[in-house]
């Protein structure tokens, strides 16, 4: 057999180098270096382009689809279509943000042993290692989902398990992905695996069913509703994990729809369930979901926001990371960007294109309507990085299905804004959006200070159920008994709602 | 002639009371009902699909505008009659396919084809081949119009063309296709006639696949 030729590539600007056979796909060699695949890496967004500086990299039609004449003449290739043939240097993008870890303190009733506590992402994942009788965080450790290079959102990833078989191979993936956490967990700490006597996952519907080894075809399509939402009850020895066999893995039950675990811990995490007066729950992501509720009842609701927050399907966006503008603020009549890093700006993430829009609305440089004024197409933020008209109308998108789930819950509730007492915002992005603008643009109709950053409730939430008493599983049941899904896709005045929020309040001063 | 403007300006700026107070008015002094299509409203939503694709207008604006549309045509379709009927630019029967609940973009193209002088027949959403295949019987239609906003329910559209071409009426049909996810690559792959990939393209290729 002949020698494979291999080659160099040197990914910048972390000056990473690596070196494959010829013909290995850009795509398993870039993820493996934490770049993300926003469509799986079918060549349908441009979520994965890189510049390439040296070496020859072959263009296909699909890459002729989506990148103009001009991109590709200066070395702009879609990763997910290449294959190696040269020795190359190129410069990435996209770059792994920080994830949120949380370090709130809790309330806990002590026991012996340590416990781990898992927040399942669609794209991260974080793993807190625990001692059990102290409540102390003895190790954390957080990482990519590795399923992502089977697509970023989770339609894409129910797409390649439900029609493309691939169930069995996400499920795998994931289980040895958190099993290895779990490991490096334990080195960190210097403990034994032995002592580990429980594992708390959650995450949203599609994780679950797909860590569990659940069939989720009933995922794919309307009414998106499947029947097995309950806890589900491993033992590690049939995950293969190197514990404990009897040590016990739970996956706390979802709520409804595409309503999961990750938000019945956020109502654990914020007492929700708990209180006479009203509060509200919000988790800004991709899949925008909403709780509002009391002692007595609870509803819940999830809305497609699409992926603008997290700077995907924007011209220039990324995620919040080096060289990213993650705040706009008005001086008089110029802005001033912060960028991550401090280093010279290369793209907007979330919080940046809010406060971007919020700050365009206030100069009047944005119309109300979403449209820039004085008939330009695009605003210079800070060069190179500008926002143009269609970031605007993306963003309207994501804000619009949000402010619309949210209406439309206080509404079936009979409750208004005034008589929520707090609302809550969970998640990373809730954590770095600046009130304020959200509130400019629409997003969060409440008056900022009833606008609560409350962390990472996710993982909190599980690691308080690591602490409920042994055979306390009943008041997740008690929980989800009180806690009613409400299916907003079904609603015809949705569509209306939505369409009616999709517009920017009018400016505050003329 | 003036009229004709001023009502055009009314559809494009979304004032359905306008259009409709515009369209009593002008056929009270007599102006034939059939001339409002090619002289106003027509042009109309060709401007407002103008200043969609040019990212001038977005979703509310169009809707609106559509509505203004809408207003005046309600009053004109019975009128339609005699002289002054109209041969429909083409019948096309629409939807959203099974599994899938999204209908502003098909609503909006829907809207903008029916201002294009073409009848409509709107299943709605969740529609199984089954409803397609027989509403394209019922109605004689020459077009079919299907839209999907999810990679997991796209597939279906497959399901149709192949239940249509079951039921002998693939070549009395021409089919389009829309969405978030669908691409020309994949339109080429199933076996529609075509992709639209937006409201006004979806217009355009109505327009070129009824006179193919």
């Amino acid at each position: 057999m002949p020698d494979q030729p291999t080659h160099r590539v040197t990914l910048r600007p972390v000056q990473t180098e690596l070196t494959a056979p010829a013909g290995t796909a850009l795509r398993d060699l870039l993820f493996a270096q934490g770049v993300e695949f926003p469509c799986g890496g079918q060549g349908r967004c441009r979520g994965c382009r890189v510049h390439v500086l040296e070496g020859q990299v072959s263009v296909n039609d699909a890459q002729r689809e989506r990148l103009s004449t001009e991109e590709l003449a200066q070395g702009w290739r879609l990763a997910c279509q290449c294959a190696l043939e040269d020795d190359l240097v190129i410069e990435l993008r996209q770059w792994d943000a920080a994830i949120l870890v949380d370090e709130t303190p809790f309330e806990f009733h002590p026991r012996a042993g340590l416990g781990v506590a898992v927040d399942l992402g669609t794209t991260t994942l974080v793993a807190q290692l625990l001692d059990l009788s102290t409540g102390r965080v003895l190790a954390v450790r957080t990482a990519l989902n590795s399923q992502a290079r089977f697509g970023a959102d989770v339609m894409s990833r129910v797409d390649f398990g439900a029609a493309k078989g691939g169930e069995r191979q996400l499920r795998d993936l994931i289980r040895q992905q958190i099993g290895s956490l779990i490991e490096q967990l334990v080195f960190a700490a210097h403990v034994s695996q032995g002592e580990i006597t429980d594992v708390v996952v959650v995450g949203n519907t599609v994780m679950h069913h797909l860590f569990c080894g659940l069939d989720i075809e009933p995922l794919s399509r309307y009414p998106f509703e499947s029947e097995q939402l309950g806890l589900q009850t491993l033992r590690a020895g049939d995950l293969e994990w190197k514990l404990s066999r009897e040590a016990r893995v739970r996956f706390l039950p979802c709520l409804g729809g595409f309503v999961g675990s990750d938000l019945l811990a956020g109502i654990l995490a914020t007492n929700l369930s708990e209180r006479d007066e009203l509060n509200g729950l919000v988790d800004l992501g991709t899949n925008g979901e909403i709780v509002i509720g009391n002692r007595q009842h609870i509803l819940c609701a999830s809305t497609a926001a699409g992926p603008a927050f997290e700077g995907a399907r924007i011209s220039m966006g990324m995620r919040a990371a080096t060289g990213a503008i993650s705040e706009v603020k008005l001086e008089g009549h110029a802005i001033n960007c912060r960028v991550l890093g401090n280093v010279p700006p290369q793209g907007l993430c979330g919080s940046g294109l809010v406060d971007a829009v919020a700050a365009g609305l206030e100069l009047g440089r944005i119309q109300p309507t979403g449209r820039f004024a004085d008939g330009v197409t695009s605003w210079e933020l800070a060069a190179p990085v500008v926002l143009t008209q269609s970031d605007i109308r993306e963003l309207q998108l994501a804000k619009g299905a949000i402010a619309a789930g949210i209406r439309m819950l206080l509404d079936r509730f009979g409750t208004s804004v005034g008589e929520l007492k707090k609302l809550y915002l969970a998640g990373a992005f809730g954590n770095y959006i600046n009130r304020a603008s959200a509130q400019r643009i629409g997003l969060i109709n409440f008056p900022s200070d009833k606008v609560e950053a409350a962390g990472n409730t996710a993982l909190l939430g599980a690691k308080l159920a690591l602490f409920l008493p042994e055979g306390d599983d009943g008041s997740f049941a008690s929980l989800r008994q009180r806690t009613e899904h409400v299916a907003l896709n079904a609603d015809q005045s949705f569509q209306d709602t939505f369409v009616e929020e999709m517009g920017f309040p009018q400016s505050t001063y003329a | 002639m003036a009229q004709f403007e001023e009502l055009k300006q009314a559809i494009i700026d979304g004032k359905a009371p306008v259009s409709k107070a515009l369209t009593e008015k002008m056929l009270a002094e007599g102006v034939r009902p059939g001339e409002f299509f090619p002289k106003a409203i027509i042009p109309a939503m060709d401007e407002v699909g103008r200043r969609m694709r040019e990212c001038e207008f977005f979703i509310p604006e169009v809707l609106i505008a559509a509505r203004a549309a809408r207003a005046s045509s309600d009053i004109l379709r019975p009128l339609l009659v005699g002289e002054d009927a109209m041969t429909a630019a083409g019948i096309v029967v629409c939807g959203t396919v099974k599994g899938d609940l999204h209908d502003i973009g098909k609503n909006i193209v829907a809207m903008m084809l029916e201002s294009a002088g073409f009848k409509i027949v709107d299943l709605g959403v969740d529609v199984t081949a089954e409803k397609i295949v027989n509403a394209v019987r019922d109605h004689q239609a020459n077009l079919v119009a299907m839209s999907a906003l999810l990679t997991t329910t796209m597939v279906n559209m497959k399901g149709v063309i192949e239940a249509l071409t079951a039921a002998g009426l693939r070549t009395q049909v021409k089919i389009m296709v829309g969405g978030a996810p669908v691409t020309d690559a994949w339109a080429h792959s199933i076996g529609a006639d075509g992709y639209g990939k937006d409201a006004p393209s979806a217009v355009e290729l109505a327009r070129q696949l009824v006179a193919a």
